[in-house]
């Protein structure tokens, strides 16, 4: 067995399993912390406030916006970018429809890939720089912060490496670091892909019960 | 020596048959003998044989007029030029190959030794008067957000740059041709996908930074007194003549490594090869100048002056740093100092 064999092989498999297990495990254990029952009247309807809390964060509310500006860019180019070079790009749908679902679809136009690997790249530096420039969101970052930055970095830059597509150990390095960032993810705040959606939705909740626009 | 006429009668025979046998094996060479299978040659001198690719000329013709740029007929127009051999391609390679990577080369190293020297003579530039404890903003999350993000990208393409112009000579003899080609692939790559961002980057860089790098009459008096180099420190604004060179050296370079590099990024924009190859030398040329200058600023920006770096880090430099080093600036920015008089700038 070669090396890119085994990581697009068993070792490809072990971090899916641990990838899935283990963000489910973390789902259920913040579905399972519950919260106290509201006992007030409640003067609008949860959820959808939880619903309408959803939306209405992906983009600023007027009076923070000169504040939030930078990095809500930075994160929708590396966001945006990132989504669209996992799932539109040729080598990943094939490797899609191998090794996971079992079809495939049309990938995006080489150039339009290779934007948005630059869209997901600038934002991902941007959004590093930010995190080490700016006195509070320094204070706040810990090591799993950077690790995930850096790791993320690293998936993006081994895939990056073997553009080419003619080179098997260039291939399997970046295999390599996705089942490493793959097992990284469940315990980490890479999480906040899944749990985004329960902690604006909690939050939509409460405020949307008392009549606030969460 | 002794005359032929001596010679006993076989030594003769023997002379005549090592002298006429090849003779008349070469005339029947130059005879076109089929049975010898070197009759080409003449032939070829010749420009009559037939059975080349044309049929009715010979090969080292028709690979003459290739040689020569002639444009030919071909199938598919839209898959390329009718040139099928651009002879310029060569005098490319061996200037990238010749003095673009030997004096680029000796351009690098000649930085790292220069650097190196500077930090064994002068040492680090301390803040003289000690800390303050005192700090004084310096660069805005903007400028120091763009100056990372330049920075960063720089570093990658700087390295994957120098693979692709040196790595031949410097890595493949360590580490063998079949592992420096995953290398260099890998290099290759990289460097096409960041460069871009570098473009971008340079740009902004340019729009931020712009304004307080234009030259003004203190630099001159920075420069007559070399700096902080030789006799203490001279006046200067916000940047120094150095550090505005420095800017200017990287905003160039900037401009040509950008052209050149969207040109190779997208050969389709250029209008012939030969353009792309003049982008090719003109992008290695820019590239070894800017990383040679880099290397004086990394240095002078981390160990070789005392202070400096937080202002990139934090935004903010101690106030003793700020007077000694750009006093006109710091008299702006927090008034005078109670011990030095604006008018006389910080020794």
């Amino acid at each position: 067995m070669t090396f890119l064999e085994f990581t697009e092989g068993p070792m490809w498999y072990a971090a899916a399993t641990i990838f899935s297990l283990g963000a489910a495990w973390r789902v259920i254990g913040l579905l399972r912390f519950g919260r106290k029952a509201d006992l007030s009247v409640p003067r609008a309807s949860a959820a959808v406030g939880a619903v309408k809390s959803q939306f209405i964060h992906f983009v600023p509310r007027g009076s923070f916006y000169k504040s939030t500006y930078f990095h809500i860019l930075a994160g929708y180019l590396f966001h945006l970018g990132l989504f669209v070079l996992v799932l539109f790009a040729a080598p990943h749908i094939i490797f899609i429809n191998q090794h996971i679902l079992g079809f495939g679809w049309d990938p995006l136009p080489r150039w339009a890939f290779i934007i948005a690997a630059e869209a997901a790249f600038a934002g991902l530096i941007l959004l590093w720089f930010r995190r080490i420039t700016d006195p509070v969101v320094r204070l706040i970052s810990d090591r799993d912060d950077h690790i995930s930055s850096w790791l993320t970095f690293i998936v993006m830059l081994t895939g990056c490496l073997a553009l080419a597509e003619d080179n098997d150990s260039l291939r399997a390095l970046h295999m390599l670091m996705v089942n490493v960032w793959l097992i990284y993810f469940p315990f980490s705040r890479l999480m906040h892909a899944v749990t985004f959606i329960f902690s604006r939705g909690y939050t939509g909740a409460i405020f949307g019960r008392r009549g606030i626009t969460p | 020596m002794k005359p032929i006429s001596s010679c006993s009668w076989w030594a003769k025979l023997a002379a005549a048959v090592l002298v006429v046998v090849p003779l008349a094996y070469g005339l029947g060479l130059a005879s076109g003998d089929p049975a010898s299978g070197f009759g080409v040659s003449t032939a070829a001198a010749a420009e009559a044989v037939p059975g080349g690719v044309l049929g009715n000329q010979n090969d080292s013709s028709i690979w003459r007029r290739l040689r020569q740029g002639e444009a030919f007929i071909i199938s598919n127009p839209k898959t390329g030029t009718p040139v099928i051999i651009q002879s310029q391609g060569e005098e490319w390679r061996s200037l990238r190959n010749g003095p673009l990577s030997l004096y680029g080369g000796y351009l690098l190293l000649g930085s790292v030794l220069a650097f190196t020297l500077f930090y064994l003579i002068r040492g680090r530039v301390k803040i003289d008067g000690g800390r303050s404890g005192r700090i004084v903003p310096r660069f805005a999350t903007a400028e120091r957000m763009i100056h990372w993000y330049v920075a960063s990208i720089f570093v990658l393409l700087a390295i994957s740059g120098m693979i692709i112009l040196f790595g031949k000579y410097v890595l493949a003899p360590v580490i063998g041709a079949s592992a420096f080609g995953v290398v260099a692939s890998a290099a290759l790559q990289s460097h096409n996908l960041f460069g871009p961002l570098y473009v971008f980057g340079v740009l902004v860089m340019f729009i931020v930074y712009f304004r307080d790098n234009l030259l003004r009459a203190a630099d001159l008096k920075w420069l007559v007194k070399g700096g902080m180099f030789f006799i203490g420190h001279a006046p200067s604004w916000k940047y120094n003549f150095g550090e505005k060179t420095w800017f200017w050296i990287a905003m160039i370079t900037g401009v040509i490594l950008s052209i050149s590099g969207v040109l190779m990024d997208f050969p389709s924009l250029a209008e012939d090869r030969q353009q792309l190859q003049l982008a090719n030398l003109f992008h290695g040329g820019a590239a070894v100048v800017v990383i040679a200058a880099a290397i004086g600023h990394i240095y002078l920006g981390t160990i070789g002056v005392e202070g400096a770096l937080e202002g990139m880090t934090r935004g903010e430099v101690d106030e003793n740093w700020a007077r000694e080093h750009h006093d006109l600036w710091a008299d702006e920015v927090i008034g005078p100092s109670s011990e030095t008089p604006s008018e006389t700038p910080a020794e």
